[in-house]
Parts: structure tokens; sequence; C-alpha cells
């Protein structure tokens, strides 16, 4: 008895922490289904405003399917429907209205393997900015050395621009590929197990970078390296076979879970 | 384990022989080909008029009308060709309208060329009135060439990888500028190949040509360049014989005395041509594709 009222006094905490943090994205009841599977069960989860938000979980367990919806990436898969709300100021996503082209300027995505366009490393940057309607060539070579700067990749290949963008190592152009997200300015930045295909340092890069984004943007981080969690996200949702089991704090999930699968997970009991 | 060793050694041998009898076939065919040919073969060959009934003939006009009608079949056939392979790939829903449409697609693909010509002489040659024409052929060798040229494209588009294409979507790239700019480009090289590829097809095909281009020429003035002059090279709506039509007309009814002769050196020239579309093929292919992927 006595547990279940702490439990609730701190759920009730929790609660009122959340109204008064500024919210980038408020997920509240999603549901995703393929088919007549579920893959996504009664989400919600408040995503944070200029924070690492992580979603970890075994295979298979709707991480990266709930990610994917936010940019409406599933939005082609046959069957594909999702229910519930992903407000994003104020404006739910899931909207038949919304533009999912428009959209996706605003919440950018980064995928599991480096997807630069078989282009010169130059112009996997200025091509997006082209598309996007920036049409001074002056000005679109400036937006690509600022945010090769800003990945830390500009030394790297200053000397090389006109380079196969294929040249490039896998970490290399994993970089390049969240430089040309940001490129466009997007105010969300989707990451989808951006380093499981990386060696050990081109990963400590890559999340030594996402410390410094969050400055500047909210980001969501599919992973599965639990460590890496711990060591970037300021809140972790861990998902197992379509619910979040658990969502708070990262200190919190790391260090004193409060479910039980949640516990077995982290201690490599299952998953 | 000795009996698995030894399978697979078996199993070796046995496909190194297959591909070994690939090899030789082709190698003695065109060794056979070439050898009886080449020597038929000298600048004055290329660059004379056949002759009807004399000898010393040459395949100056034959050889231009198989590049000419070659140059107006792909005018036809690369748009619509890429137009369907971009609708198959990236537009058409998995449903029953889209197997019917497959099941059309193969079985164009799959009819033999001699029942196209016999359509083209229908409805090109006849119902449209044309007559004997190089636009009669090209339009026959399009349908031809069509099914291949489709197929071509949807799998090169097919083939680029999941991830580009989803690069491009997230980046906020629209569905037809993401094929256009992300998917084309990468399928490229693929669908360049084919092209060549199927170059080398149309350029030796006869059957589909007898009744739609004709198999005879008219008295060509290659100083007239005017497209609708009756005896000039490029009017598109003269009968146009093209070299494997000649080849085969010269062995079937020629009277010429050295039919032989002519007729082996145009296969020569016909199987050069195709090889050399062949090889360019491959070599244009790999090294499109080597400086889009590396340095």
């Amino acid at each position: 008895m006595q547990a279940v009222l702490e439990r609730e006094l701190v759920e009730q905490q929790w609660t009122k922490e959340q109204q008064e943090v500024d919210l980038c994205l408020d997920v509240t009841d999603l549901s995703i289904f393929y088919g007549p599977k579920q893959a996504v069960k009664n989400v919600s989860m408040p995503i944070k405003r200029h924070s690492i938000t992580a979603l970890i979980g075994p295979s298979g367990c709707g991480k990266s399917t709930f990610l994917r919806s936010i940019n409406r990436m599933n939005d082609g898969i046959k069957g594909f429907k999702a229910e519930g709300n992903i407000l994003y100021d104020d404006v739910n996503l899931l909207d038949a209205n919304i533009d999912p082209v428009a959209l996706r300027k605003e919440i950018g995505m980064v995928f599991q393997r480096p997807n630069p366009f078989p282009n010169s490393i130059l112009k996997n940057l200025t091509l997006p900015l082209k598309e996007h309607g920036l049409k001074s060539k002056a000005k679109r070579e400036e937006y690509a050395e600022t945010y090769l700067k800003q990945v830390g990749l500009w030394d790297e290949v200053k000397d090389r621009l006109h380079e196969s963008a294929l040249s490039l190592s896998g970490g290399q152009q994993q970089r390049l590929c969240i430089a040309r997200t940001l490129a466009i300015q997007p105010s969300v930045l989707l990451l989808d197990e951006p380093a499981s295909a990386l060696d050990p340092i081109a990963t400590a890069k890559i999340e030594e970078l996402l410390l410094k984004l969050k400055e500047k943007y909210t980001i969501v981080l599919v992973t599965h390296n639990l460590q890496q969690a711990a060591r970037v996200a300021d809140d972790t949702a861990f998902f197992y076979q379509g619910e979040i089991v658990e969502f708070t704090d990262t200190k919190t999930f790391f260090q004193s879970p409060k479910e039980k699968r949640s516990e077995d997970y982290i201690s490599g009991r299952f998953g | 384990m000795q009996r698995r060793k030894l399978a697979d050694k078996t199993a070796t041998v046995v496909l190194t022989m297959f591909a070994a009898i690939i090899v030789i076939i082709l190698t003695a065919l065109l060794g056979y080909v070439l050898s009886l040919g080449i020597q038929q073969v000298n600048w004055d060959f290329l660059t004379s008029k056949s002759s009807s009934f004399r000898a010393g003939g040459g395949i100056q006009d034959q050889l231009f009308n198989s590049f000419y009608i070659l140059l107006w079949t792909m005018i036809f056939t690369i748009p619509l060709g890429l137009a369907g392979g971009i609708y198959m790939a990236e537009y058409a829903k998995d449903n029953r309208i889209t197997a019917f449409i497959r099941i059309c697609i193969e079985t164009l693909a799959s009819l033999p060329s001699i029942v196209l010509g016999m359509f083209g002489l229908l409805i090109f040659v006849n119902a449209t009135g044309m007559g004997y024409s190089i636009l009669a052929g090209a339009l026959t060798l399009t349908i031809f060439n069509l099914p291949i040229m489709i197929r071509t494209c949807e799998n090169a588009l097919r083939a680029v990888p999941l991830e580009l294409k989803e690069g491009g979507l997230a980046l906020g790239y629209t569905h037809w500028r993401t094929i256009t700019r992300v998917l084309l480009p990468s399928a490229f090289p693929s669908i360049l190949t084919g092209i060549i590829l199927s170059c080398g097809l149309v350029f030796g095909e006869a059957a589909a040509l007898l009744y739609s281009a004709g198999m005879t020429t008219p008295k060509l003035d290659f100083g007239n360049l005017n497209p609708f002059a009756s005896d000039s090279p490029l009017n598109i709506m003269r009968p146009a014989e093209t070299l494997s039509v000649h080849i085969w007309k010269v062995n079937s009814e020629g009277i010429i005395p050295d039919l032989r002769d002519v007729a082996d050196g145009g296969a020569a020239v016909l199987v050069t041509v195709i090889l050399i579309f062949n090889i360019s093929a491959r070599v244009f292919g790999s090294w499109l594709h080597k400086k889009l992927t590396a340095k």
C-alpha cells in the first residue's frame, strides 16, 4: 500500500514537472498499424525542446516505427495507419492536411546506414539547398561550409570538396549526412541508429556532435546501444512489444528503473 | 567430409566446363563469321552502293539505314521506356491492374519479331498509309524494343538502395524530385548500359523490318540533307533496307554473282558493330559507375 502511494506521488510530480518544461513534440495515445498488426500501442511521450530523447528496446519493439511516423516516413508503406496525436507547435502532425514534404524540412532525419548521394561532397549539401529554393550559388557554398564545420568535417574534406562523397569513410559519410540534414535548417533531428554501422571512434565523434547539437535542436535518437543512450540522452524511453515500458530521465532509468522489465533489459537478461 | 569436398570440386569442374562451352560456341561463331567476312570488308565495300545484278556492290546505304533507323527507334523508345519504367517502379500500386500491365509487357517481350513486323505492316504501313518507310520501321522496332527498355529502367530504379530514396524524401524532396534528383542519377549507369545493349539488338533485327521499313532503298543523294526530299538519306518517309535485311535478301533471293561475298562481308560488319555496342556498354557502364562511386 505504502509503495503504491509513493509511486503515485512520484508520478504526480513527474506530470507536474512535465507541464512546466518546454515541450517540442507531444505524442499522445499514438497507435500504429501495419495492416492487422499493431506495431505501436497507445504510446504517449512528451519530448522536451533542446534535449536528446533516446528510444531503446529490442529489435522489432516499434521504436523505429515510432520515430519514422514523426516525419511521416511510413506514409508510403502498404497498410500503414496511425492513430492518436503527435503535437508539434499545437499542430497534429498526423493530420491529413499536413504536407509531409514541408514537414520534413522542419523535422530532419538521419538513417542507420550513411546515405550520401552519389555526387561530390559539396553537392551533397548544395543540391538540397537548391531544392529548397536557395538561388545564389555563393550562398549555398557558404552554407555548406558552415554546416560542414558544425559537424566537424570541414577540415577533413575542405581540399576534396569535389570528390565523390562515397570516397569518404563511413563515419565521415554519416557526419556529411547530418550536415546535409542540418543545412536545410530543421528544428528537430530524428536519428535512427546513426552510429550502429560505425566503429567506436566514429561513434564517439557522432555522440560528441549530438551533445553539441542539442543546444540548437531537439533530438530523438533510436539506438541499440544502451551505453550510448546512457552517455548522451536526457530522457530515455524503453520500448517493448510496441508499448512504452518506462519513460523517464536517463539517469533514473539506468540507475533505478521502476519496472522489472527495464531492469532486466539493462542488465542484459533479455533483448 | 570427403564426400562433401568431392561434391564441391565436381560442382566447380562441371560449372567451369559449361562456362567454357558457352565461350567456345561464341568464339567459334564469331571466328567463323569474321574470318569469312573480313577479307570482303574494305573502305570501298563500306562506301559504295549495292548493286542489283553486277558483282562488286557495297553496303553504304544499308549501313546508313541501319544506323538511321536505330537513331529514330531510340528517339521513340528511350522516353517511352523511361516513362514506363518510372511508372512501374515508383507509381504502380501492387494490384491487379499492375499485374495485368506486367503480363502485357512480358507477352510483348516474347512475341516473335516477325509477328511484330506483320503488325507494323498492317498498322503503320497500311492503316496509316505511310507505306514502307523508316518511320514505320522505327515504330515497329520501338514496339519490339519497348518491353526490354521498360524492364531495364524499372530494374535499374529498383536496384537503387532504399536508403538513398528515403534520404531524398527525408530532405523534403517531393516524390517527383526524389525520382529526378536521386533515383535517376543513381540508376543512370545501369540504364545507359541497358540502352546500349538494346541498340545492338535493334541494329541486328531483320524480321520486324522486312515488311515495315521495306526491302528496298531509293537512290540516295548523300549531299541532299533536306529531310523532305525523296532522295535525301534523312527522309524518314522513304523505304530503307537495313544491313541485316540486306544480308537476308542477298542470301535468299540475290542474283548478283558475288552474293556469298557480299553476305559474308555484311555479316562481318553487322557482327562487329554489335560487338562494339556490347563492349562499349560494359566499358561505359563500369566507367560511369566508378566515376559516381569512387574518385
